[in-house]
């Protein structure tokens, strides 16, 4: 895995970011850092800021970065437009992934690889290989690359297909917003196993974006956060995952009232 | 009465008209003179198989067309008119009953770089199945094309009209019946001259017709490209489905104008029409106006709808996002909005061709 050029040490680092949408301010002072190899889950409630945190980080022009610093190894990503930041490394698994009717799956994965990784990666029995490959990890039959591009997928399909992307494009830093909802468990297993593939042990990292703990009992998370009012109010291991399912968030709501953080 | 004789004996029509609301035929006469009945060249025309070699037996290309006549319910006015400057052009494309072929053939339209004028009549024998791709190039400034005739009991035909001229006015007329449990899918693929008026015309006057009209329309610049399409179901249990998909660059305009006639006992008929246009400029112009006349009450279904809108800047992001950059995610989001309709218009050899001259065309015309 790993497309992109790696400059050693934190490959995210997220300082004090403020940013909103339409006047609005959803993130309120973001700090966030990730190493190389790790995977970190941000959770909320809905409305907390998670998918705008997701959409900042790759560049969506309707939101609006008001101060603060996106880095991926040192690079000032907030410098570079969307498709600069996809080829240096950057993939969002959208929580609702748009459908281009006419545009045939093989076609755009072939066009997406040769723009992220080159050329060379998308053309030949190497490519073919890979392809099927991750196709067969993940379930995915071969009729689907004559489909159009999510035109008519089922949730499931849809989540697929984003992983599928994400194990071809070889990100540096993969984002997966909602992944797990629309799955049913044998899918979240699935999902679950090409991350841990892509990821673990490797150069790059995961930034996953959950509601539940369901996905991060199969992606063991190295760090946890929870996202409220679009401020991370507390960090922990996986166990607070766990903590989250079984309490739900009004007691860290109410802590974080208490420390004067949310 | 002979065509030209017809023509003279009719009104030059006004603006009220349903299909010359758009496009007057004055603009689109050849020489503006709408009195007149100009001489006319040839285009030469081949009949080629899709590898470029001969085509196969049981299909030819013959001069003269065995009638002169036009289905009920065709334009008087540019049907005589057609008829009267095309009666030195005239050829009859003749497809043996029971034909079949794996490829589709071609008939290469070649018209020059002058005015000229075609009559094709369309012979396609029952039970016959033929794909053809009429494929129209040259340069001269006026072209006419009438088609005439149909498809037999049984026959299937796909049908693609390829427009590839570099300049000047196309007029097309088609006039094609369809026979009892035939299936035809007939194509559009309009990319290049300035100004195009076409009206396509089908008649299900047998029971168990079954219909697809397509069209991928490219304009750019400033071309005028006109299409109406109408369809009457005159027999039972007959099906039609119209999807014409328009993008407009540049300060060009594009119009669909579509009616379906459903006509009393024509029971258990289904049809719908639908024009979706792309709008890649802020000065290209759409119009899409789809009507219904419906004289029977048992039908299955009876719809039409019309959208027009820009580039989806989700889509955009979201191509963006897997690496494609501005120019190519507008690129792809084109070709994949005419692919929609291309894609329905044949087989997956004809399908991969009409992509490739596509996709050449999208590259010169640089949307």
């Amino acid at each position: 895995m790993v497309h992109g050029e790696s400059g050693g040490g934190t490959l995210l680092e997220i300082s004090n970011l403020h940013a909103g949408i339409e006047d609005k301010q959803i993130l309120r002072g973001i700090d966030l850092s990730i190493e190389p190899g790790e995977i970190h889950a941000i959770m909320g409630r809905n409305g907390s800021g998670k998918t705008t945190a997701a959409n900042i980080i790759m560049g969506h022009p309707d939101f609006e970065v008001e101060s603060g610093r996106v880095m991926l190894s040192g690079e000032d990503l907030l410098e570079l437009e969307t498709w600069e930041r996809a080829r240096e490394g950057v993939f969002l698994s959208f929580q609702y992934p748009q459908a281009v009717p006419g545009l045939q799956v093989g076609n755009f994965l072939r066009k997406s690889v040769a723009s992220i990784r080159g050329e060379e990666s998308a053309k030949g029995a190497d490519f073919r290989n890979e392809l099927n490959e991750a196709m067969d990890a993940l379930g995915i039959p071969r009729s689907f690359l004559s489909r159009y591009v999510n035109d008519g997928f089922s949730g499931g399909e849809k989540k697929r297909f984003e992983i599928l992307q994400m194990l071809l494009l070889k990100p540096r830093l993969a984002i997966l917003d909602e992944t797990d909802s629309g799955l049913d468990i044998d899918g979240i297993k699935t999902v679950a196993a090409g991350v841990n593939a892509a990821i673990r042990g490797g150069e790059s990292a995961a930034l996953i974006i959950t509601h539940y703990s369901r996905i991060l009992e199969h992606v063991k998370p190295d760090k946890v956060h929870v996202l409220i009012d679009g401020r991370i109010v507390a960090s922990g291991g996986p166990e607070l995952a766990t903590e989250l399912e079984n309490n739900g968030y009004d007691w860290i709501e109410e802590r974080g009232e208490a420390e004067g953080v949310a | 009465m002979d065509p030209a004789t017809q023509y003279l004996s009719l009104d030059e029509p006004d603006r009220s008209s349903h299909l010359w609301r758009y496009t007057p035929w004055r603009r689109v006469h050849p020489t503006g003179d709408v009195s007149g009945i100009p001489e006319m060249g040839s285009p030469v025309i081949g009949l080629i198989g899709f590898d470029g070699g001969p085509a196969p037996n049981g299909i030819s290309i013959e001069q003269g067309v065995m009638s002169n006549a036009i289905m009920p319910g065709s334009d008087a006015l540019t049907g005589s008119f057609l008829r009267a400057v095309a009666a030195g052009s005239s050829w009859t494309l003749r497809v043996e009953p029971g034909f079949s072929s794996e490829h589709p053939v071609i008939l290469d339209v070649d018209v020059g770089d002058s005015a000229s004028v075609l009559h094709l009549c369309l012979d396609v024998g029952r039970l016959s199945e033929l794909e053809l791709v009429t494929r129209v190039r040259g340069s001269g400034e006026w072209f006419g094309m009438l088609r005439t005739g149909g498809v037999g009991d049984g026959g299937s035909l796909n049908d693609v009209v390829v427009g590839l001229l570099d300049r000047g006015t196309l007029l097309r007329v088609d006039s094609i019946n369809v026979g009892r449990d035939a299936q035809v899918r007939a194509g559009t693929v309009s990319s290049g001259s300035d100004r195009t008026k076409a009206d396509l015309r089908y008649r299900m006057a047998e029971t168990g017709g079954n219909l697809r009209v397509l069209g991928s329309i490219l304009s750019a610049g400033s071309m005028h490209l006109d299409h109406h399409v109408e369809i009457h179901h005159d027999a039972p249990e007959t099906f039609s489905r119209l999807s014409w998909h328009s993008a407009c660059d540049g300060d060009s305009r594009t119009v669909g104008t579509g009616m379906l006639r459903i006509a009393d006992g024509s029971t258990g008929a289904d049809a719908s029409q639908l024009f979706h246009n792309l709008l890649l400029s802020e000065d290209a112009e759409a119009d899409s106006i789809p009507e219904l006349e419906v004289l029977e009450h048992e039908v299955i279904g009876c719809g039409h709808g019309t959208a027009n809108g820009p580039i989806d800047e989700d889509q955009v992001f979201y191509l963006e996002s897997r690496g494609f950059d501005p120019s190519e995610a507008r690129g792809a989001l084109v070709a994949a909005f005419l692919n929609s309709t291309l894609s329905e218009m044949g087989s997956e050899s004809l399908h991969d061709w009409l992509v490739r001259l596509l996709t050449s065309e999208l590259r010169e015309s640089g949307p």
